[in-house]
């Protein structure tokens, strides 16, 4: 028995011991031939031809000991297999509690390993770079870099190059329906840099960016798919896109796209506004975002260093670009990082939900376990008797326990694998890594690892809870089933304190939600069909003749008049979109600021004349646009209510003069609407509306509002914008409802996760309590039958019974409470319009969890109140 | 070395466990006696006796404490355990049996 663990734990001692047992016989062997006759070294020579090879010997025993030990663990499986098959109802319960808790887990971690700890999947991902140009004291977090600044920083002595990206759209034609594809505009080095090669054809090479050179193509892995169904022969193909032909020359493996999705890529030679000598010569031009490889083993605040002596020089150099009033700063954050940023937060609070559930597996289970403990121990002090040690008792307990925990396992995988496409579109609401998820080899050992952890933990708390071999519990009744009573009520008391904590968690993140979705974004987003039309500039360039407002009025007029049609509306965007506003500076007439002052910057939006009426925004004073405020005639604006309050409290704005450009032309306010919300979660902001048709406005959403079905109406709406220009694309059909539902969708999924959560907790407790009150009702029923026999009225039992098991719930929810108080601050930017520590959500959990928590324990107690005195008493 | 079969082990074992019968010895000693009792017949590298007397002493069938040796060295001595005693009594009469049979069939041929 000794040599057995001995040869795992204690192989030193027993390595020395059978090198002395074999030195001696060698020696003796040696001796015996010495007397022989043989000279000493002869004599050890024949010895040891005598004895044989010393280290196969050695190989040999050791053998015998190794396979000792793999009989002695296959015994104890068998042994525990053959428990577990005689009590299958149970074992079933047990696999299924830990494989939804370790399926939890492993389903959160493959979101973990996929997202945030697997390299990125670029050459080198960790030596990628994002760089960004604050200006903290204006208020800007990000005005991106100039071509002027990109080839300044690409001087910084540790990065190893500087590539820039910025994204456009074109119109690509050629297909049988012009189709505007989201570009990429990028350096003809940027794969080279992030370490992507292409799945088909070729990348950039310098020569592509040359001025001049003819327009190439690279497609993203997702566009190929959707649009050309992954032909690999589209390489090499020709498309006309900005009155060039353009052609295919590589298509991308599916990699993430950052910093956003694209359909194509292109140099930035091909480009027309980034190639444009007044882009390329301006060096506040700033429209491209820069991406950086550091040079090798150099550390990020190296890098940052060498950005800071660069910045500091241009600020030098240049003052007029960087004045000091604006805090000018150049900072560099790691690729990997800046794409789960958004991230991190979610998903750090669900992996710490999951490890709550499965503390409460655990407890659940160990408290199983030791319920049916109590129940072998006549089979344990058999065994005990018979010699089994201490240690042979644990250790067989432990084998069970871990065998129904990787059985468990296998469920949770089953579990996890199934919950990948759920996972994959959850994350996709958060980062572009999203398609990384997977059921991959980390994911395995993680599961594996969490399985053991389980069974080894839960296996061992009945070895902490009292004497295992107390000969004496072959006896009924004795001291050791009260130490293990103590022991299950601290297990209840463990998981209704988590389950608390867990409710907790998903009330606050529920009741935000319930708070958002109340939120009137201040329009009406019922009946409503947007679509997206983007001008291909090529065609209705702004100079030298703008043509832009007049075909902004014929699409309108055209759409008015489709059958079907109730309202129309033309913006650059709406309230609930992805895409917020483009702000603008403000000066307002009467009220000019020094040149030195930073002026207030506003949202600047575009809207046709029945753009309000058609998302339903009241104009509260004033006039809405009319037909004829259209280009040549007198310039108007309308602004929102908070701007109205902001800029004029108590007074009338109406007729004030404001100027988008610090004074060089001016528009007059004509009317007040009434407040939107870009974001449910965001208040409204100060709003200038301008007239659609008195701006160059290249990019629009429109808003139809309908009674027709959305298919037809899309169907209809692209016909006549059509009718206007053929060569028009028109997409992004969605109805504002479905704008509405995506703007709170990782909200709502994240407190769905969250709710799940909360809700599996909440079931295993309650049967966990009801399993602890339930058997210990079993042992006292004799108790029951002496008491109601003296004369005590079945209330009473049933109060006695529920007492004690409300006892531990609320002995828990103390807990619970104490704890949650601490935790649900991690939660704060996951909450909207509630505190961390919403009293609401606070008494309304505790309410459930203790009703829940009654109800669990009424079952039993109302059979200790049913007890049969005369029963009880004769089973004495 | 000699190959393992499952006559050589099981006769090699029942060397071991007979050989104590006698009484505690250390491996050294258990070479020696088999090796003058078999008259020298039995020749097999008297290293190969290790992996079976550990095996045996796993199997619970002997058990092992150091001591004094004649020539007063640390030696490990081996005796036979109850469930040895008893094993051995068992394979011995298998044994028997066996070497009867075979006997018989040489006999009659």
């Amino acid at each position: 028995m000794q040599t057995r663990l001995a040869s795992l734990f204690r192989r030193g001692r027993y390595e020395r011991e059978l090198d002395s047992e074999l030195r001696f016989h060698l020696d003796m062997l040696t001796e015996q031939n010495i007397r022989l006759g043989l000279a000493p070294d002869q004599a050890r020579r024949a010895a040891l031809l005598t004895f044989g090879e010393v280290d196969r010997v050695k190989d040999d025993v050791r053998d015998t000991w190794l396979s000792r030990m793999a009989e002695t663990v296959m015994q104890d499986a068998r042994y525990g297999l053959r428990s577990i098959a005689r009590s299958r109802g149970f074992a079933c319960v047990i696999v299924l509690t830990m494989g939804l808790g370790i399926g939890a887990n492993a389903a959160i971690f493959s979101v973990v390993n996929g997202v945030l700890l697997k390299p990125l999947p670029y050459a080198d991902g960790h030596e990628l770079v994002a760089l960004w140009q604050h200006e903290p004291l204006a208020g800007n977090a990000d005005i991106g870099f100039s071509y002027k600044e990109i080839l300044d920083y690409r001087t910084a002595r540790s990065l190893e190059s500087v590539v820039e990206f910025h994204n456009m759209w074109f119109i690509l034609l050629g297909r049988s329906e012009p189709q505007r594809v989201s570009t990429g505009v990028v350096s003809a080095n940027f794969f080279d840099v992030l370490g992507v090669t292409p799945m088909f054809g070729r990348t950039f090479v310098d020569a592509d960016d040359k001025p001049g050179a003819p327009a190439v193509l690279v497609l993203s892995h997702a566009y190929w798919k959707s649009s050309f169904a992954g032909d690999p022969t589209i390489v090499g193909k020709v498309f006309q896109m900005n009155d060039r032909p353009h052609q295919v020359i590589g298509i991308l493996p599916p990699v993430p796209q950052y910093p956003a999705d694209v359909d194509v890529y292109m140099p930035t030679s091909a480009c027309p506004f980034r190639s444009d000598p007044r882009t390329v010569e301006n060096r506040n031009a700033r429209m491209v975002s820069a991406f950086a490889r550091l040079k090798d083993g150099v550390s990020l605040s190296k890098a940052q260093a060498d950005l800071d002596l660069v910045a500091a020089r241009l600020e030098q150099e240049y003052p007029d670009f960087y004045p000091a009033t604006r805090g000018h700063r150049t900072v560099a954050t790691s690729l990997q990082e800046e794409m789960t940023v958004n991230f991190r937060a979610t998903l750090l609070v669900l992996l710490g939900t999951a490890g709550f559930v499965l503390l409460i597996v655990c407890a659940s289970v160990a408290n199983l376990m030791l319920a049916r403990l109590v129940r072998r121990e006549r089979e344990i002090a058999v065994r005990s008797a018979m010699g089994a040690t201490r240690g042979r008792l644990l250790r067989q307990l432990l084998t069970e326990s871990t065998l129904l925990a990787i059985l468990g396992g296998i469920v949770g995988l089953a579990i996890a694998g199934l919950s990948v496409d759920l996972l994959v579109a959850f994350a996709t609401q958060f980062t572009a890594r999203a398609a990384e998820i997977s059921i991959d080899r980390s994911v395995l050992l993680y599961t594996l690892a969490i399985s053991v952890a389980t069974g080894l933990v839960v296996g061992s708390v009945p070895g902490l809870s009292g004497k295992l071999t107390d000969v004496s519990s072959l006896r009924e009744g004795t001291r050791t089933t009260q130490s293990r009573h103590a022991m299950r009520s601290a297990l209840i008391v463990v998981q209704v304190a988590a389950s608390f904590m867990l409710l907790i968690g998903a009330g606050l993140t529920i009741r935000s939600l319930l708070k958002l979705q109340q939120v009137d974004p201040g329009i009406d987003t019922e009946n409503i069909l947007t679509m997206r039309i983007d001008l291909n500039f090529t065609k209705y360039p702004s100079a030298p003749f703008n043509t832009r407002p007049e075909l902004w009025e014929r699409i309108d007029e055209e759409i008015r008049n489709r059958p079907g049609v109730t309202r129309v509306g033309g913006a650059a965007t709406f309230p609930l979109n992805e895409r917020g506003p483009f702000s603008g500076s403000l000066t307002i007439s009467g009220r000019e600021l020094p040149q030195d002052v930073t002026r207030p910057t506003v949202d600047v939006r575009v809207a046709t004349p029945d753009y309000f009426a058609t998302v339903g925004q009241p104009v509260v004073s004033g006039r809405p646009f009319r037909r004829s405020d259209r280009m040549g005639q007198n310039r108007v604006v309308i602004i929102n209510q908070t701007m109205a309050r902001h800029y004029w409290p108590g007074a009338d704005p109406l007729g004030a003069r404001l100027s988008g450009d610090g004074g060089e032309t001016w528009q007059t306010v004509v009317g007040v609407v009434a407040d939107t919300r870009q974001q449910l979660n965001e208040n409204p902001k100060d709003e200038v509306y301008v007239p659609m048709f008195q701006t160059t406005q290249l990019s629009t959403m429109w808003l139809v509002r309908s009674n027709v079905e959305p298919e037809t109406m899309a169907r209809e709406i692209r016909a006549a914008v059509q009718a206007v220009d053929p060569e028009q694309p028109v997409d992004n059909f969605r109805t504002l409802a479905d704008v509405r539902s995506a703007s709170i969708a990782p909200r709502k999924l994240t407190a769905t996760l969250l709710g799940l959560f909360g809700l599996l907790a909440l079931v295993i407790t309650a049967t966990g309590i009801a399993g602890v009150i339930a058997f210990s009702v079993n042992q006292r029923t004799q108790e029951f039958g002496v008491m109601m026999a003296l004369g005590a009225p079945p209330f009473n039992v049933l109060a006695m019974v529920l007492r004690q098991g409300l006892q531990l719930v609320l002995i828990g929810l103390a807990i619970g409470l104490a704890g949650a108080l601490v935790l649900t601050r991690m939660l704060t930017t996951l909450l909207f319009g509630i505190e961390p520590t919403d009293g609401i959500t606070f008494v309304a959990m505790s309410m459930v969890l203790i009703s829940v928590a009654a109800l669990a324990c009424l079952v039993p107690a109302k059979r200790a109140a049913s007890v049969d005195p005369m029963i009880a008493l004769r089973a004495v | 070395m000699a190959p393992k079969s499952d006559l050589l082990q099981g006769t090699l074992d029942l060397l071991i466990l007979r050989t104590l019968s006698a009484g505690p010895k250390h491996g050294w000693g258990i070479a020696l006696t088999i090796q003058q009792v078999s008259q020298e017949v039995l020749q097999v590298n008297q290293g190969s006796l290790y992996p079976a007397l550990h095996r045996l002493e796993q199997q619970g069938l002997i058990e092992a404490e150091w001591g004094n040796s004649e020539n007063n060295r640390q030696a490990k001595f081996y005796q036979l355990t109850r469930l040895g005693r008893k094993q051995l009594s068992e394979e011995t009469k298998n044994w028997e049996r066996l070497s009867e049979a075979v006997g018989r069939i040489l006999a009659n041929s």
